[in-house]
Formats: structure tokens, sequence, C-alpha cells
């Protein structure tokens, strides 16, 4: 089998608010390499890399807003956030889960700091990602997935107690709870220092690392210090993973969808009429309402 | 949110000669600012009328009660100045913030005035521009005087589709002269009346 070569390293950008709340690095589409087609099927990165907020009483975050098109997935490192949508819906992403909601449709919804979290204040690490839905189910209902941690798969490898935690697909046959419209591999690999974990993912699957925690070496070659992305090639289908100190590393890797992305802010189309669509549906309560 | 270059705009809508073009594209600067900054406070006078090729401005007065009234939005594709003090010079009454990060490209009057010498079409072109604005501002007095909050809001999703997810609500009922609670219940009503 040959080998999956690094295609690109990316330092994190100059970081962002999104509400007050959410400190981002967007890796996904606005550096240079990384827009919406070249990670298809994941077509948003959002990464709040260790920040601390302070304690406040009224919570941090982002006020209601709406999606169409797409799945929006959170992955709390450090941190707890709390979400209420359109149609009643809400719940606390706890630290360690993840909230995978299927935009699809339509959603309004609105995402905070847990208010006793807050009310602590404390250090805050979480990924944010857009999974894009093909055509044919971008206007299926909307849904969530709740995943616990104790519900992902949890693979040892290594000498130090390293393991593979899948949140969706599979690794090495195990499957991750997450339910997903096309083919998708999400997980966090947690290595000891001086583990090493052995990936081996389709070709043609558009793959990624980031740097969640630690220091590794990738294909004993190149060293991705934290906070640091890495985009895979499409040459290959095995690559190494060595921690050169306690690390954590969420690889992401999907088979492209391959159709036309017509994106404008909160919504992800197929073509601008649907985009235009979208807009209109919203600005008349098509959403539903959230105060 | 697209960028939109003001050279694709004049492209778009009048027949200029391309060394007339090349010379207006060279002689307009384009200016960046950051989200909250200002092209114009009140009480100064104002050289520019300004072309968004990124970004989101707002036009806006103070009241004596220190009340915001907001004049105009402009997103991509928009013009935006206070006539009162680039054509008349007048110190300003108006404010012009970025509500996002903001490129525009600033055209100066005489720069205007010049390319209607060297080129009719021009002229033209200009004529529409402000006719087309009038048409727009009293439409807008139109609605003030006598629209429902819920006709103010059908017109103003119809004239910005996306404003509504760029800036805060009560924004949006400051430039429909309602209050944010007759906005929210109108968007209420509306969502209900989909279920």
């Amino acid at each position: 089998m040959a080998t999956k070569h690094i295609e690109l390293i990316a330092a994190p950008p100059e970081p962002h608010f999104v509400g007050d709340g959410f400190r981002v690095h967007n890796f996904i589409p606005s550096l240079y390499g990384l827009d919406m087609k070249r990670m298809d099927p994941i077509i948003m990165m959002d990464y709040n890399s260790k920040f601390h907020f302070t304690a406040v009483d009224t919570p941090r975050g982002v006020g209601v807003h709406p999606h169409r098109g797409f799945e929006t997935v959170t992955i709390a490192y450090q941190g707890k956030v709390e979400h209420h949508d359109s149609s009643g819906g809400g719940g606390i992403i706890e630290q360690g889960d993840v909230q995978w909601m299927t935009a699809a449709s339509g959603v309004l919804h609105k995402e905070f700091h847990e208010s006793e979290w807050s009310k602590k204040g404390g250090i805050f690490q979480m990924v944010q990602l857009w999974v894009n839905l093909p055509a044919k189910d971008k206007m299926s209902p909307p849904k969530y997935q709740a995943i616990k941690n104790a519900e992902m798969a949890h693979i040892p490898i290594g000498q130090h107690g390293s393991e593979v935690e899948v949140i969706a697909g599979t690794y090495q046959d195990k499957k991750g709870p997450a339910s997903t419209f096309t083919p998708l591999h999400m997980y966090n690999v947690k290595l000891k220092k001086g583990d090493s974990a052995s990936i081996h993912l389709p070709k043609h699957f558009n793959t990624s690392l980031l740097v969640i925690e630690g220091e590794i070496t990738v294909n004993q070659g190149e060293d991705v210090p934290t906070d640091y992305f890495v985009l895979m090639a499409n040459d290959g289908e095995d690559f190494t993973i060595e921690a050169l100190e306690d690390s954590i590393v969420l690889v992401l890797s999907g088979e492209p969808i391959n159709e036309p992305i017509a994106a404008h802010g909160p919504f992800v189309m197929n073509t601008r009429q649907e985009l235009m669509q979208a807009f209109n549906d919203f600005n008349q309560g098509k959403f539903g309402y959230l105060e | 949110m697209n960028r939109f270059e003001f050279s694709s705009y004049l492209n778009a809508n009048v027949d200029l000669e391309p060394s007339c073009m090349q010379e207006l594209v060279k002689t307009c600067p384009t200016k960046k600012i950051k989200k909250g900054e200002f092209l114009l406070q009140a009480g100064e006078i104002s050289k520019y009328t300004y072309f968004v090729e990124k970004g989101l401005l707002r036009q806006y007065s103070i009241d004596s009660k220190g009340k915001e009234h907001i004049l105009q939005f402009a997103p991509e594709g928009w013009f935006v100045s206070d006539r009162g003090s680039v054509f008349f010079h007048q110190s300003s009454v108006y404010f012009i913030q970025a509500l996002e990060d903001t490129e525009v490209a600033l055209l100066e009057e005489n720069i205007l005035n010049e390319l209607a010498h060297k080129q009719p079409s021009f002229i033209e072109f200009n004529n529409r521009l402000l006719h087309n604005h009038i048409r727009h501002l009293q439409n807008r007095i139109t609605q003030l005087l006598g629209a429902s909050a819920e006709t103010r809001y059908l017109e103003f999703i119809k004239l910005y589709p996306d404003i509504l997810l760029r800036v805060p609500q009560t924004m949006v009922a400051s430039y429909l002269g309602i209050t944010p609670e007759s906005l929210s219940r109108v968007r209420k009503e509306m969502a209900q009346n989909h279920r």
C-alpha cells in the first residue's frame, strides 16, 4: 500500500470572535489551498484553541442564527456548550462529547457557554465543523445526534495506554456512533509520548489532521506542533502519527461529494437560486422562531 | 458576502471607454476599515462618496435624546454618501460606520465631474443613479409616513435579503422606524403563519 504524504502544514491563522463566546481560527475555507472543495465534504473548520474565559453572570456565545444544507459538528474538548433551537430542542454538550446537528432543510439555533460553567469561567477548547450534505439530502428534516464520550468506540493502541476514539466511521473495523449521510471517518487519536498510530484511509478520501494537544511527527518526517493543521495528499492510503509528547489529534477523512457548492453566510446549497430561496425562507420565518 | 469590485460594477452598468475606465479606477483609491471604525462622523465635512466592495456600512444620525436612527445600510455593491456634505460642503449630521471589516472605493466629486465632461455616457449613467436613489428615498419616506410594521419589514427583506443575518435586530428596527419589540412580533407572526 502506498504512503499518504503531507500536502500542507498550516499554522493557526489569526483568531476572530464568533459572537462573544467563540474565539476561533478558521482553517477551512479561508486558508489558501483549503477552500470548500479541497476538504469536501468538510466545508468549514473553526478551531477555538485553548482560551481562558473569565467568569461572567451572562453566558457568552452566539445568538439566534439559521443554517441550511449541511450538518454542524461540535467537538467539546474543554468547557461546555448549551444550545437551543426553533423546534424546541436543546441540550448541553459536555466536555469530551460531540454534538452532530443535521441542519438540512433548516434550523434556527443559538449556542452559548453552559450557564454554570460561565459563572466559574475557565479554559475553553472546541472544534466546529460543517459537513456538507449531498443534494438529495439538503432538504431532509433536521435532526440531532448527541454523542456522549462513553458511546464512542475506544480502541487501545501502542505500548503506553494510547487509544483511538472513533466518533464517526471506522478504525480497525470498530465503528463510531455517529450516522453520516456520506462516508466519513472522524477520530480523536489520543497518544502517549512515544506511541504511534497507523492510519489506513482510502486514497480519494480528503483527509486532514488537527493537533489539539502535544506535538506529533507524521510519517516519521515532519514535526507538527499544537494547534497546527495538516492536509494529507490524495496519493496513498497509509500514514503514521507518532507522539513526541502526550498528544491528541483530530483526524478527519471523507469521501468527496463532488457537487457544485453555492454558499453564502449560514447557507450551503448547490445553486444560486437555492441560496436565494434560503434567504427568502429565512426572512419570511419559514425556519421558525426563536427568541 | 462576495467581493464586488468597483470596476466590475462600472463594467456592468456604464459604457465607458477603456482608457476612461482605467483612469477612473486608478484615481479612485480604496480604503480598508475595521468593524466599528468610522468613515465619517457628525460635524465633519465629507469629500467622498463610498462604494462598498466588501463588508457592510451603516449611515446613521443621533437625535437630541441620544437615539440612533439608521438612514441606510450599504452592503457590497452599494453607494453611501452624505450629499449635503459632499456636494454642498455642509458639516455632516451623519455617521458612516463599518458593521463588518469593510473595503470601499473612494469617489471624489471632482473626479466624477471631470469624467462627465470627457464622456457623455457617464452623465446619463450618473443621472440614472441619482434618479434611482431619489426613487428609493421617496419609497422610504412613504413607508415611514404610513406603512404598517409588517409592510415595512416585507419591503426591507426584498431590498436587503441578507442584512438580517449580518446586523442585530435592533439596527433593523432602527432603520424601519419601529421598536425592536414590533419587529420581533412581526417576525414571530410570520413564522407562526408558516406552521
